[in-house]
């Protein structure tokens, strides 16, 4: 039976792991290499790390962070942040991520997708998706949230969908940071209408959070603060889990 | 004594980086050598040759062609030298893959390459799945039977023989997700991807088999 992924992510500058709002009161959760080292160890099912402040000066650090951390762990490494052109993602591939995810590129020019999904394959193709509600629409929005675009949030997951998007990484901006939980109605509507298995991001604060986020139908729940604080191990979460009957990998 | 000369062939069929790392570790202090295959080559000088593939069946088949590669290969396998097939480095092994157009596989494993069916299913199969042991061989311990290892696979192998078949997971439905004939083995899961377990299989195969 195929289980459910717990994903922690990481959100890197240079080859730090870092933990700010909006960019401001940036605090520094520790070393990019050696907190992936230690999730892979403890039963990550995947990583994720995102470059959040993908300048020129800081990406050579990054990429070379990304390097060292493939060495190091032996479970599919998703990577993105900054990707803007076919050429960020051939880089990342060759810097050994498994996968690469797409964001604000792909809004701006959803050919990216397409022309990403048929160089490298659909399986290693992420669109990351941020959602937010405005007057009683979804719709997607770009930036870390701060712009909204005229895209409906649905019309897009299903055109991500049909250009060749392997996977949806789904954050919804609405529950982001705020520890109450994924945003399960989004999540919902975007799972009953796409067939390419979705990663639940944004909001996680507590072990009902997790069992929530699988009844949206996300094959992959992604978290960060409760994993970086060190509130909960990743075994913790997977056996909260299993005892609530979701098949998971202990 | 004379080292074994392990082939690593790089199909430019996704990153070999993983698997790489993972053959280095592995014969570290042993008398092993690896050598990456990337263009024709002398198939008489390798004891094993590992494959691994992403993507599209019909891109890695291409590639070998291309590369010239996919004549010695063949010619090793028809041989039933020492191989393992990974995700497409398997599936080629068989006579026809369709994925987007119909193409001619290495034809070593009776069988073909088709998209899962259902509709219901989330597809790429991608994440964790267990696998279930048919019978025993050096490569796969008992240990390893309804283990987890990592998947992400649109298509499968269909109508192979049942001989053929060490492993088997469900996704929807039944499906191979370790053949072996002779002495070619073909994996559809990441070894190189599946922590611990993965990485034993590796080991196994390189020691073992």
């Amino acid at each position: 039976m195929l289980k459910t992924r717990i994903i922690p992510c990481l959100d890197v500058i240079k080859n730090k792991v870092v933990k700010g709002v909006n960019f401001k009161n940036i605090k520094v959760m520790g070393n990019a290499v050696e907190m992936a080292r230690y999730y892979s160890l403890s039963g990550a099912d995947e990583l994720c790390m995102l470059d959040i402040n993908a300048s020129y000066q800081n990406r050579k650090t990054f990429i070379k962070t990304v390097e060292a951390i493939a060495k190091v762990i032996n479970i599919p490494l998703t990577v993105g942040g900054g990707v803007s052109v076919l050429s960020d993602i051939t880089d990342l591939l060759n810097a050994g991520a498994d996968k690469v995810s797409i964001n604000s590129a792909a809004v701006k020019n959803p050919k990216l997708i397409r022309q990403a999904s048929l160089k490298h394959g659909s399986q290693c193709i992420v669109v990351a998706i941020d959602g937010k509600r405005h007057e009683n629409k979804m719709k997607v929005v770009v930036k870390g949230g701060r712009e909204m675009t005229k895209k409906e949030l649905i019309v897009w997951a299903k055109q991500v969908q049909s250009l060749g998007a392997g996977e949806i990484l789904m954050t919804s901006m609405d529950t982001d940071g705020v520890q109450n939980g994924f945003d399960s109605s989004m999540l919902k509507k975007v799972t009953s209408n796409v067939s390419i298995p979705v990663i639940a991001s944004g909001g996680v604060g507590n072990l009902e959070h997790f069992y929530l986020g699988h009844l949206t139908k996300s094959t992959g729940l992604l978290a960060a603060s409760v994993f970086h604080s060190g509130k909960y191990k990743i075994q913790s979460v997977k056996k909260y889990l299993k005892k609530k009957g979701v098949p998971v990998r202990l | 004594m004379k080292q074994k000369v392990i082939g690593l062939i790089d199909g430019q069929s996704g990153n070999i980086g993983s698997i790489n790392k993972a053959i280095k570790e592995i014969i570290k202090g042993r008398p092993y050598q690896l050598k990456i295959i990337r263009g024709e080559f002398d198939y008489s000088l390798f004891n094993k040759i590992i494959l691994p593939g992403q993507g599209a069946y019909t891109t890695l088949i291409s590639n070998l062609k291309k590369l010239k590669i996919y004549k010695p290969l063949k010619t090793y396998l028809e041989n039933n030298c020492s191989y393992l097939g990974i995700c497409v480095g398997m599936q080629i092994l068989s006579d026809h893959g369709y994925e987007e157009k119909t193409t001619r596989g290495l034809g070593i494993i009776a069988g073909e390459i088709k998209k899962f069916k259902s509709k219901k299913l989330i597809i790429p199969h991608m994440g964790w799945n267990s696998i279930r042991l048919n019978k025993e061989d050096p490569i796969i311990t008992n240990n390893f039977d309804n283990k987890d290892f990592y998947f992400v696979h649109s298509y499968i192998f269909q109508n192979i023989k049942k001989s053929n078949v060490l492993a088997n997971t469900h996704y929807g439905k039944k499906f191979p997700s370790i053949v072996k004939k002779g002495n070619i083995y073909g994996v559809q899961f990441h070894p190189e991807k599946s922590h611990k377990y993965g990485l034993n299989l590796i080991k196994n195969y390189i020691l073992k088999s």
